[in-house]
């Protein structure tokens, strides 16, 4: 049986733990892009992510981008923060994922598209706030955790889901009283982020909607945002989809509009 | 993707958003293979989750449905969608509509042979006449009372009174309807389904291996729904005076329902009567008895002429079969368990106050069966998680315990595939006390593992 503490142990595990992690971020909080940048210089694996992210496809620069300084410049605060999370998540995330059939490039990808088409539906919105930016890249992160919660007792859970129609989600509630959702949440709490985002992501979760219209508003679009992605043949086959429930009905006064941004035939 | 199973139903549920890219994704033929392994009526893929498709998206299912169709006669189609999904389906295929379609799952139901489902009164509407006729054909031999309305106003007129139906069919379509020997499982009576012309053929599509293990598990109650049967030759009249003398070793009774004689000759079900096979008009004349379900399906410590012994191949597998149901009860209960002890003999249960059992048969390379006796507070624990609430529904506990020992039965298959040994699994069976469990297992040989959940003894045992 998996336990409260063992969800809070692998949640202590998440970064930020290393010196020049840690300057980053701070001076990314503090909007200071050239010390930030400096500061992640240090870092090789942390540099190296970055190039590798920024000058993916979905980023949709022509030209190679190298420097950091340079990359954090054209991501701006926001953004680059964000870059950093996703960074973090990747030190924690498996060499070998075994409930969800992903791998280190699959995952990369799937926090990029999360990340990108955020950005543009956060612009579409008309919403410039860094700490909202950033909370897409809390659903890896608790992807990441429920891999590990789950590998536990993977053999269970397998033959638990081919005799019995549950999804994961409620598997997860129902073996340590913490849905993907709950977990974000207490992933933001670790990560100090503003207690909007815990709600944002709670809302998202499409059966626990927020009474402030904003905050709801977001989360629905956040749900739809992660059936968009999950629909995609690699998360599919990831075994993603059917990770969590679709409520539909939660997020059909904004499909039309959602439709039009992502351009969606 | 797996499939949900109810009712002879087999059905997929897709999540977002169903394109070229996305649809041959969702669904593999291996999918759809494991869920024919379950005995389904229908396959069938549910657009209640899908917010946007396109026929490129639809395409890769409605292969599928064709070779599942062509292979196995089942009916295939989509379920669960609104008017504006229905349309759009419509346009994208037009006359090349060859699967089925259902507004809702319940709806589906009601045309598979499922008779839980019984009498229902519906009320039909589709502006395609040839339609409307198909589904109230189907329906009332599905014994429904269907109520049609021939145009969409009388439809609309009808439909306002809500409550004279049970349900409301319209936005539904039925491609080309397929036919098979089907099981189903109600109570501990199992309900085999023919149709059509009985002959020769009914050797090579009945289960005999399936039916055999039933027997051997425990089930004492095996019903033909032969409603679709239109006559029978002297082949699958040796075969089923057959079938009824194996049933005899183990007092176990096989019914004809809803067979008529019209076209096949009288003499044929005198031949039948005298090999001990009953006959109903009605499925309810079984099911909605209770007396008789109950002196049917109940056996009498049957003498069952060749009693088998344990083998050493099964005895070497035992440590498998207990670490397969250890694991999953421990992670059903959250509790350790301690063995108390372990011998080889008959069964015997010390207390036999508050216990609840249920076995499962296994036969392939080694065959035989697992028993296992749960004080209630053990088995309450372990629905618990699999219904995700608490219940005193005896009736629920026992489904869900019948769930479990499937579980156990998956995992027992899996650790000796393991081992290059090949099982199939019989479908579970309860027993509501100790007694009905002994009158299917006193007598038997077999290892017997005393185990000790908290303060719970729990009670393991393997015979054959």
């Amino acid at each position: 049986m998996i336990t409260q503490e063992k969800i809070d142990s692998f949640i202590a595990k998440i970064p930020p733990s290393p010196k020049a992690l840690r300057e980053t971020i701070v001076a990314l909080n503090a909007g200071e892009l050239p010390k930030a940048a400096r500061a992640a210089e240090q870092d090789r694996a942390l540099s190296s992510y970055l190039k590798h992210l920024v000058n993916k496809p979905i980023y949709g620069f022509t030209r190679e981008v190298e420097e950091i300084s340079q990359i954090f410049g054209i991501l701006g605060v926001a953004r680059s923060q964000q870059a950093v999370y996703s960074y973090m998540l990747t030190l924690l995330s498996p060499d070998k994922w075994q409930l969800f059939k992903l791998n280190k490039n699959t995952f990369h990808d799937l926090q990029a598209e999360l990340a990108v088409s955020w950005n543009k539906i956060l612009k579409h919105l008309n919403i410039n706030d860094k700490e909202i930016e950033s909370a897409i890249s809390l659903l890896p992160a608790s992807i990441i955790v429920s891999e590990a919660l789950f590998n536990e007792k993977i053999q269970d859970i397998t033959l638990l889901r081919t005799t019995h129609d549950i999804d994961l989600n409620t598997i997860l509630k129902r073996l340590c009283n913490m849905d993907l959702f709950d977990i974000c949440e207490r992933i933001a709490q670790k990560w100090e982020m503003d207690d909007k985002i815990a709600k944002i992501i709670q809302s998202a979760s499409g059966i626990k909607p927020s009474e402030d219209e904003q905050i709801n508003t977001l989360g629905k679009w956040m749900h739809l945002l992660l059936f968009f992605t999950l629909s995609k043949p690699q998360y599919i086959e990831a075994g993603l989809n059917d990770f969590i429930d679709f409520q539909i009905d939660f997020v059909a006064d904004i499909y039309e509009e959602f439709a039009t941004v992502m351009e969606i035939a | 993707m797996r499939a949900t199973v109810k009712d002879g139903l087999g059905v997929f549920h897709p999540q977002g958003f169903l394109d070229g890219v996305s649809g041959t994704a969702f669904l593999s033929i291996e999918d759809i293979e494991a869920t024919l392994k379950l005995n389904v009526d229908m396959v069938l893929v549910s657009l209640k989750k899908v917010i946007f498709f396109n026929r490129n998206g639809l395409d890769p299912f409605i292969k599928l449905f064709q070779k599942v169709r062509s292979n196995n006669h089942l009916i295939v189609g989509f379920c669960d969608y609104d008017h504006k999904k229905y349309d759009t389906i419509m346009k994208f295929y037009k006359d090349e509509l060859m699967f089925s379609l259902f507004k809702t799952h319940e709806i589906a139901a009601l045309f598979t042979t499922s008779f839980k489902n019984k009498s229902k009164n519906l009320l039909i509407y589709s502006d395609d006449k040839s339609q409307r006729a198909a589904m109230a054909i189907e329906l009332h031999d599905a014994g429904h009372n269907p109520i049609v309305a021939q145009t969409k106003k009388e439809f609309e007129e009808k439909a306002k009174n809500k409550e004279l139906y049970d349900l409301i069919i319209e936005d539904t379509f039925l491609g080309q309807m397929g036919q098979k020997v089907a099981t189903r499982v109600t109570g501990n009576a199992i309900i085999y389904t023919v149709s059509s012309f009985l002959d020769a053929e009914i050797g090579n599509t009945f289960n005999i291996a399936y039916h055999n293990n039933s027997l051997n598990v425990g089930f004492r109650l095996f019903i033909f729904d032969a409603y679709k049967v239109v006559s029978m030759n002297v082949h699958a009249l040796n075969f089923f005076s057959k079938l009824a003398s194996s049933a005899a070793e183990y007092n176990a009774t096989i019914c004809f329902v809803g067979m008529t004689f019209e076209k096949t000759p009288l003499t044929f079900k005198e031949t039948l009567e005298d090999s001990g096979i009953m006959f109903f008009d009605q499925m309810d004349d079984i099911l909605g008895d209770k007396e008789l379900l109950k002196e049917l399906g109940a056996s009498s410590a049957a003498a069952i002429k060749n009693k088998r012994v344990l083998n050493k191949k099964i005895v070497t597998e035992t440590s498998n079969f207990i670490e397969a149901t250890v694991a999953t009860i421990e992670m059903m209960t959250n509790s350790k368990a301690i063995k108390e002890a372990v011998k080889m003999n008959q069964i015997e249960i010390k207390e036999r106050e508050d216990k609840i059992a249920s076995s499962i048969g296994f036969y392939g390379d080694i065959d035989g069966m697992v028993i296992l006796v749960f004080p209630q507070g053990i088995a309450k624990t372990a629905c618990e998680l699999l219904i995700g609430e608490k219940t005193d529904d005896q009736e629920l506990i026992l489904d869900t315990l019948a769930e479990l020992v499937n579980i156990v039965g998956g995992k027992v298959k899996t650790l000796l595939s393991d081992e290059g040994i090949s099982v199939d699994i019989t479908l579970p069976r309860t027993y509501p006390n100790i007694e009905s469990l002994f009158d299917v297992a006193e007598g038997k040989k077999g290892i017997q593992v005393d185990l000790k959940f908290n303060d719970d003894k729990f009670l393991f045992f393997l015979t054959r």
